[in-house]
């Protein structure tokens, strides 16, 4: 307990103590119908599938979240055909281990116990524009010009069609890192980028047409989209 | 314990514990428990009791579904109050961004004061007004230190920083506190 000159003095105590006062007006009624709204809220949730996931442990929850994200690099990397030879440079892997080590860490804000102090905003904005400034960077540091100049020119049209693949991944990983969430503030943001992360590093995986207006238009665009689009959702649609 | 039923002499962590293992009355019992505790916190910072039952009732949502993070030994007041802190810090979050005026606040504040005598009306609003003049981190600290009596230390795992940052907020809240209550507590003695 808090030691006595831990405490204010007494005339300040003592006027501290006239908002302690417990309100007794139908304290019993009101705490019942309480109780009761909130176990019918807590008893319908358990019945959800998002329910069931927050109220998993959070070791359960991140290692859900752990082994989807392998299972679909798992699965993309040796299913579909990765980038040439000649452009698995550095910079690529780079790229791929940042977007990595990026989407872990979204993954550890959102999944973040609700017992524990909420992280500040700050740490959660930077999150985000350093998601965003990796997919814009890594658009910069794309193949050796010498090649990208010898390859199709109609990489912006090719755009369109990355931008459409690299929205439709990060869909599920969006959707999972918000059926993870108990409601921990900017989560959704957050997934949004995270989501953004997940399509650009399929896409830098496997994408072969080089050229920076490719991968700024194709690629980056999708985190871009995700965050900003969502951003404005939340913004108009405010959360309960 | 699943099936034996909790006393009201059990501590927070043994109906936890229960609740865990499955035991719905000890849910009850500690919302009894909290409850109560909880309103009074969240009634002084909202002033609103729709609000401040909304949060209550929030915050034992939210321990309910984090019921499966609690681990035997640890202690189980940090974890509602941080979790009610939270929502109260998220509330005040979004209400300041959707730019709620403080006329707003103040017609629907404090219900209980038409109960009152007008002196000690009076009173209360004062004290009120010169708790919301503190920065909300120092509000936070007054409340868990005086009004809920927890230590420093736990003070501290509450708000997310050190226990000497929170002896320096607590140093500052009290006097300012007292610096906009001087005349009042002069005209006590």
């Amino acid at each position: 307990m808090t030691s006595g000159s831990d405490r204010p003095d007494a005339g300040l105590g003592e006027r501290l103590r006239e908002l302690d006062a417990p309100d007794a007006s139908g304290n019993g009624a009101r705490m019942n119908r309480m109780f009761a709204d909130m176990k019918a809220k807590c008893d319908k949730s358990d019945r959800t599938i998002p329910g069931f996931l927050r109220s998993r442990s959070t070791m359960a929850r991140r290692f859900i979240v752990l082994s989807v994200f392998s299972a679909l690099a798992f699965v993309g990397w040796f299913a579909f055909p990765l980038v040439g030879d000649h452009a698995r440079t550095v910079p690529w892997t780079t790229s791929l281990v940042t977007f990595c080590v990026l989407l872990v860490l979204a993954m550890f804000m959102v999944t973040r116990p609700v017992h524990l102090p909420a992280l500040p905003r700050w740490q959660s904005v930077c999150l985000i524009c350093i998601a965003l400034g990796a997919t814009v960077l890594a658009a910069f540091w794309p193949y050796p010009a010498a090649q990208a100049a010898t390859h199709d020119p109609g990489g912006s049209v090719m755009a369109g069609a990355c931008m459409g693949v690299g929205l439709l991944l990060g869909i599920p990983v969006y959707a999972l890192l918000r059926l993870v969430d108990r409601g921990n503030a900017l989560g959704s943001l957050v997934a949004a980028a995270a989501a953004g992360l997940a399509g650009n590093f399929v896409l830098k995986a496997h994408c072969s047409v080089p050229g920076t207006s490719h991968e700024l238009l194709g690629h980056a665009s999708v985190a871009l989209v995700f965050v900003v689009g969502l951003g404005l959702v939340h913004r108009w649609i405010p959360s309960k | 314990m699943a099936n034996s039923p909790p006393t009201p002499a059990a501590t927070d962590e043994e109906l936890m514990d229960a609740y865990v293992d499955g035991n719905e009355a000890a849910f009850r019992f500690l919302f009894e428990r909290y409850a109560p505790i909880l309103l009074r916190l969240t009634r002084r910072h909202l002033r609103n009791d729709e609000l401040a039952e909304e949060i209550v009732q929030q915050t034992f949502f939210r321990l309910h579904g984090a019921r499966n993070d609690f681990r035997r030994g640890s202690k189980l007041r940090p974890w509602v109050m941080t979790i009610a802190m939270n929502l109260v810090r998220e509330h005040w979050r979004r209400t300041k961004r959707r730019k709620m005026t403080n006329l707003e606040v103040e017609t629907q504040a404090a219900p209980e004061a038409d109960f009152m005598p007008l002196e000690l009306r009076q009173r209360s609003e004062l004290l009120h007004v010169a708790l919301e003049k503190l920065p909300s981190s120092q509000r936070e600290v007054v409340e868990l230190h005086w009004f809920q009596e927890r230590p420093y230390a736990e003070v501290a795992q509450i708000v997310g920083t050190s226990e000497g940052a929170v002896r320096v907020r607590a140093h500052r809240a009290y006097a300012t506190l007292k610096q906009l209550l001087v005349s009042e507590i002069r005209g006590d003695e």
